[in-house]
């Protein structure tokens, strides 16, 4: 049965438009309160001694306090590594996914419906259960302290349910559509690049905005498998901040919001297409 | 190779169950498995909890839905490490926002981090932000249950409190379920950063040596793979009994419901 855009009679649990508001509102400050510390506290004066008030918003912004954390890190080297490992990750995850995805939906039923299942069993395996097996397993390729090591999930798709996510977008394609495709003498390869991915475009936007949050905030495996400094990722970065000096608050806060904000802005530009209602399940896409 | 001793640079050699003994008489492993299964019981049930109710809340379209949504999600993509140092300052005793609130609001702030009630406690409230999988899962989950049945109860005088305990949430059951299991396991994992960064290394007095924490503790500072693999296993099993115990307490709840009908 197809899911209509809501309209007709309202149930009386969604006719509470102000009061939803009023329910939001404070729900929203809760939720943003720590980003909007996170600002504040960055701008605070390193020189002046902490006040024991709460002071939401500086007298005097302390913009230095940015520049300040370069002098004391080699970010711009952390920075690079990490933009190293999500340039090769990102389309990686993608392909891999998109075509494990496609090629599922491809199967018969019984098949389809094992391999998702078991799909599922691996998503709920607990990643530190691999954390010895991995470290035993790159030694062994001789990947320790590379930079490749982090990028060897995106080998697998980086996530089971990034494969899940590509079989539901193409299993709401019209089958013909592909059929039509292989008699007029495409390989399953060109199917799927000229015909599945453009369709699934709003999932590759999802799905790449997913990955590049997980491979940039990445902390536990720099942690495990390098161990140059010149190697390491933005995430240690932070925690070679904090060891450096653990009470200088404003310059962590600045440290943390420069390592946040490109998260937060490729999670903006990218929202839309996975947290918005979809228009109809007709289709996919727009 | 638990049953092995290994420091990952010699071969390992075999020594039986040896791992496994002294595993049960190690008292810093139960400490371990006890603040895992606290931590686990007080974290997704809020987080659930949290993503089912906003989920509901932001549901239907309307004017300004969509910043909503994306406000909801945002805490969820701040990485881990930013996000734990951000949580240390808001918790910090003397000088931290959250204890200055409270002492505005005339209420004695507790010392979180320095102390064992206060630092689980802690990790559990930082934990409850990040829900925007489970958001966007419940929104999903809710957006796929058609409308007629719901415009049904609605015209059969049903109280809207009503219609969502006794259609919305047994649609949404399965769903429900799978995203509980999902999330004991990622609580389970969450843990290690926070226990980390805040906890520095699991502390104060092993209050937050959750399970992963001590895995790594114990594989990568004292070299012990082969105990740490013991560990490990351990902690599948652990994993294992409480999906098994939430599936069947879900099933029981399925039953009495069907007997309530």
């Amino acid at each position: 049965m197809p899911n209509r855009p809501w309209r007709g009679p309202r149930l009386a649990w969604t006719r509470l438009d102000p009061w939803r508001h009023i329910i939001l509102l404070p729900l929203i400050v809760l939720f943003l309160g720590p980003l909007f510390l996170l600002v504040t506290t960055s701008l605070r004066d390193t020189g002046t001694p902490l006040s024991r008030q709460l002071e939401l918003w500086p007298g005097q912004p302390a913009w230095g306090n940015y520049p300040a954390v370069f002098a004391l890190l080699n970010l711009w080297r952390n920075a690079a590594n990490s933009l190293f490992v999500v340039a090769l990750a990102l389309p990686l995850t993608i392909i891999v996914a998109s075509w494990a995805g496609f090629a599922l939906a491809q199967l018969p039923q019984t098949w389809r419906l094992r391999l998702t299942a078991l799909s599922f069993a691996a998503l709920m395996v607990p990643l530190s259960a691999v954390w010895l097996t991995r470290f035993l397993l790159f030694k062994e390729l001789g990947l320790i302290d590379s930079r490749f090591a982090l990028i060897v999930p995106a080998l697998g798709g980086t996530s089971p349910f990034f494969v899940l996510l590509f079989l539901w977008t193409f299993l709401r394609v019209p089958p013909e559509l592909f059929e039509a495709a292989q008699l007029d003498g495409a390989g399953a390869a060109r199917v799927w690049w000229e015909i599945a991915l453009p369709l699934a475009r709003p999932t590759i936007v999802a799905v790449g905005m997913l990955t590049f949050v997980s491979y940039w905030g990445n902390y536990v495996d720099p942690l495990l498998y390098l161990r140059s400094p010149d190697k390491m990722t933005l995430p240690y970065a932070l925690q070679a901040l904090h060891q450096l000096d653990a009470t200088n608050w404003p310059i962590l806060m600045a440290g943390a919001a420069m390592v946040t904000l490109p998260v937060l802005v490729v999670f903006l530009v990218a929202q839309r297409s996975f947290l918005q209602p979809s228009r109809g399940q007709g289709w996919i896409g727009r | 190779m638990a049953f092995t001793s290994f420091n990952a640079l010699q071969p390992p050699t075999w020594i039986g169950l040896a791992n496994f003994v002294e595993l049960v008489g190690d008292p810093i492993f139960w400490q371990a498995v006890s603040n895992s299964a606290f931590y686990v019981a007080l974290a997704v049930p809020l987080r659930l909890g949290g993503a089912l109710l906003i989920a509901l809340l932001v549901l239907r379209p309307f004017r300004g839905g969509g910043a909503y949504r994306a406000a909801f999600y945002l805490p969820t993509v701040v990485p881990d490490i930013a996000w734990a140092l951000l949580w240390l300052w808001l918790l910090n005793p003397a000088f931290g926002p959250v204890n200055q609130l409270l002492a505005l609001a005339g209420l004695p702030g507790p010392a979180w981090m320095v102390d064992e009630t206060g630092a689980r406690f802690a990790i559990v409230l930082m934990m409850v932000w990040q829900i925007g999988e489970g958001l966007v899962a419940c929104l999903a989950a809710l957006g796929d249950i058609p409308v007629e049945l719901l415009e049904q109860s609605a015209v059969d005088g049903a109280h809207p409190f009503v219609t969502l305990l006794r259609i919305t949430l047994p649609l949404l059951a399965p769903i429900l379920l799978i995203l509980l299991f999902r999330d004991t396991i990622h609580s389970l994992q969450g843990s290690f950063v926070p226990a980390l960064i805040l906890g520095d290394g699991g502390g104060p007095n092993y209050a937050t040596t959750f399970l992963p924490m001590y895995i790594y503790t114990t594989a990568y500072e004292y070299l012990r793979f082969g105990y740490a693999t013991a560990l490990t296993w351990s902690m599948f099993l652990l994993t294992g009994l409480l999906l098994f115990a939430q599936y069947k307490v879900a099933l029981r709840w399925r039953l009495g419901f069907r007997d309530a009908e």
